[in-house]
């Protein structure tokens, strides 16, 4: 049965294409029941700002592919030929490497990206909600949550970060340590200082002051958030109380002077101040930095640094391929042992296996049977053991439908470490 | 009993090794082994330089391979009891080495039990040189504190971070490690010098008389009284305190060791 991923994503299309072909949640049910209804047998669409990726798997890929580029055109309404243009068709063993490398933030825009791997369990679990994915893509994608969770936890890929916001709570971490007891002024009311107060709350920052020229607008983004509005003329006395400054204003001259600073690190008994300046042209003299016990970066500070982490993922994700192509291996062959020959004689190896212990246990504890009955008790449980084993391998025989040979292999506990894996997963 | 010294070296050494690796391979049951290992060397040591004490009659902290021993036993017992508070892992992977080569040092010494001179046979003995030491030890730890928080206070400022710093602790956990190494060991040093000025006006009749480990000492205390003082007043913390505390460590070694080697003076005989 092939398995095959249709898609585009921001290495093969414009941001014009990728619009067009976006999915949103609530349009996804109709989509995977529409693309059920053109013939393939199962299929889930993955749909996020970067990539729409179509998996499907089907009895034979060629016929199934016309009528699925049918509905596809038909459901976006474009071109068949402008679809082939930008997008990517991998089958089989492609598919899966491909969504390995997916799942794990490998073939995302900053690597080793988190997100990536929820929206790819959302889009699992829209397709199971409409029944479209079946036995082949739910084994598929569970092991591709068994991939991405061994690569987070065995490599360093999506270790260092990468964000404005997550690399000031990073710094503010390396000196503080804990942060529920800081406190952080916020300078500013637009986009970025929002952004950034709504990652601070979420990572457990104590009290966040929100101070502004306009005071009107820090009350209204104190509002939106959580932070408590203080008027701008208060700047001094804040500086002696919080720990952690993040200042983005639009002032053309610095609002915080190296005199000011060293003024309030004398009134603070020299506890460290950390300012985070991502304004440009900056809010906060540079020189503050020279200060004792002050710790100052700027937007372009912070850009050096995100650029060696995302070097430092793209060095970690060299290991993360490795563990990609082992597993690709192993899935690889997990799936060829799904063929319905082997496990007919394996089934009748392992009855073969249970019923000869078992006899032996048998005269092994009666040590004086003699031959003629020796050799009738062996006949006897042959033929039951076949007797009970013949229903199952017709079944396999008649319909070898891969859902059945997994049964079977449960059934006579012909499982192998692998699976477990996969098994173990679905259950947590 | 020398035995029992031997098992300790070992268990030290076993602990180095796992530290040492621990810095290779961020792994938490390297370090608990090396944890487990230190913690076992300790109580050996321990129970060692007890045996030996009930051996000789007297506190063994009469010659070099017996103070040295201590302290090395004081920076295993000081550590231990500062991992129970913070997640200073990173620490043993200098201190442990360190104070291991300070008790092979120990052990290459000399180690007999001598009659004691008749000017040592005094109960001041145990308490001048346990209180002396075991501040000396403390202040030994806190040197490796403060020169972990110099190379991260460094790396933040600079905006360079070498890969090992990403597992240091805070430059505030440090700092305030620094202030208990500062107000556990400035007491035992006081008493240490205290007890040290009484006895010698017992045994020489004058509490002072500057000879030269008395004088460094002094030297030391100052050190340590300075940074205290601005501390507590205008807030000498962080870097400051990091450069005082090196400075207060080489004050020490100078003390202990440099007078007995390039000196000379009433207290040679350790």
């Amino acid at each position: 049965m092939p398995i095959a991923v249709f898609g585009l994503n921001h290495n093969t299309a414009p941001i014009e294409v990728r619009e067009r072909l976006f999915v949103s949640e609530e349009t996804i049910p109709r989509l995977v029941r529409e693309l059920q209804e053109s013939g393939v047998d199962e299929n889930i669409v993955l749909s996020t700002c970067n990539r729409t990726e179509f998996y499907f798997s089907c009895k034979n890929l060629d016929s199934a592919l016309d009528k699925f580029y049918q509905a596809l055109s038909r459901h976006f309404s474009i071109e068949k030929e402008w679809l082939e243009k930008y997008t990517y068709l991998l089958t089989d063993e492609d598919t899966y490497r491909h969504l390995f490398l997916v799942a794990s933030g490998l073939d995302s825009m900053v690597v080793g990206e988190p997100q990536i791997l929820g929206q790819v369990k959302d889009a699992y679990r829209l397709a199971t909600d409409c029944n479209t994915s079946g036995f082949f893509l739910d084994k598929v994608f569970h092991k591709t949550f068994n991939v991405a969770k061994r690569i987070r936890t065995e490599t360093k890929v999506g270790y260092n970060p990468v964000s404005i916001s997550a690399m000031a709570i990073e710094l503010a971490k390396k000196i503080f340590g804990e942060l529920k007891d800081k406190k952080t002024l916020v300078i500013g009311a637009g986009e970025m200082c929002e952004i950034a107060l709504r990652y601070f709350k979420k990572e457990g920052v104590g009290d966040i002051y929100i101070t502004n020229r306009t005071f009107h607008n820090a009350q209204k983004l104190a509002d939106e958030t959580t932070g408590i509005p203080r008027p701008f003329n208060d700047l001094q006395d804040l500086l002696e109380k919080v720990d952690m400054i993040l200042s983005s204003t639009g002032s053309e001259r610095p609002l915080i002077s190296r005199e000011l600073v060293s003024v309030v690190m004398k009134k603070r008994k020299q506890k460290p101040l950390f300012f985070i300046d991502i304004a440009v042209p900056r809010d906060i003299e540079p020189s503050v930095n020279d200060l004792e016990n002050v710790y100052l970066y700027d937007i372009d500070d912070l850009k050096e640094l995100s650029q060696q982490h995302l070097s430092d993922r793209l060095a970690e994700s060299e290991k993360a391929r490795s563990i990609v192509d082992e597993e690709v291996k192993k899935f690889s062959q997990w799936l060829r042992q799904l063929d319905k020959n082997p496990l007919i004689s394996n089934i009748y190896e392992k009855v073969e296996e249970i019923r000869s212990r078992e006899l032996k246990k048998i005269l092994q504890k009666n040590k004086n049977t003699d031959d003629e009955t020796m050799k009738n008790m062996d006949l006897l449980t042959k033929s039951i053991v076949n007797k009970l084993v013949h229903p199952h391998v017709t079944m396999i025989k008649e319909n070898g439908s891969p859902a059945i040979l997994e049964l079977m292999k449960k059934l006579f506990r012909l499982e192998d470490d692998d699976e477990q894996d996969v098994d173990s997963w679905h259950k947590g | 009993m020398f035995i029992l010294f031997l098992i300790a070296l070992c268990l030290y050494l076993v602990s180095t090794i796992f530290y040492l690796l621990f810095l290779a391979i961020d792994k938490k049951g390297i370090e608990a082994l090396g944890h487990f290992s230190l913690l076992s060397g300790f109580i050996v040591h321990f129970i060692s330089t007890c045996f030996r004490y009930f051996q000789a009659g007297y506190t063994p902290i009469t010659n070099l391979h017996e103070s040295l021993s201590f302290l090395s036993l004081c920076m295993a017992g000081f550590f231990l009891f500062l991992k129970r508070s913070y997640k200073i892992s990173i620490l043993g992977s200098i201190i442990v080495p360190f104070l291991s080569l300070v008790f092979i040092w120990a052990l290459w010494l000399p180690s007999d039990i001598k009659p004691l001179a008749p000017i040592l046979q005094s109960y001041w003995l145990p308490v001048h040189t346990i209180f002396a030491f075991i501040g000396n030890s403390i202040f030994f730890i806190s040197f490796f504190v403060s020169i972990l928080y110099l190379s991260l206070e460094r790396g933040i400022k600079r905006k360079k971070f070498s890969p090992i710093s990403t597992r240091f602790p805070s430059l505030e956990v440090l700092d305030s490690i620094n202030y208990r190494c500062m107000s556990y060991g400035f007491p035992f040093l006081t008493i240490g010098i205290i007890t040290g000025s009484l006895w010698a006006g017992m045994a020489w009749g004058s509490y002072w008389s500057w000879d030269p480990k008395e004088t460094w000492s002094l030297i030391t205390w100052i050190v340590y009284a300075i940074l205290i003082h601005n501390r507590l007043t205008i807030g000498w913390r962080g870097r400051k305190t990091a450069y005082m505390m090196i400075a207060g460590f080489f004050s020490i070694l100078f003390t202990f060791l440099g007078i007995n080697f390039l000196v000379g003076g009433l207290h040679s005989y350790l």
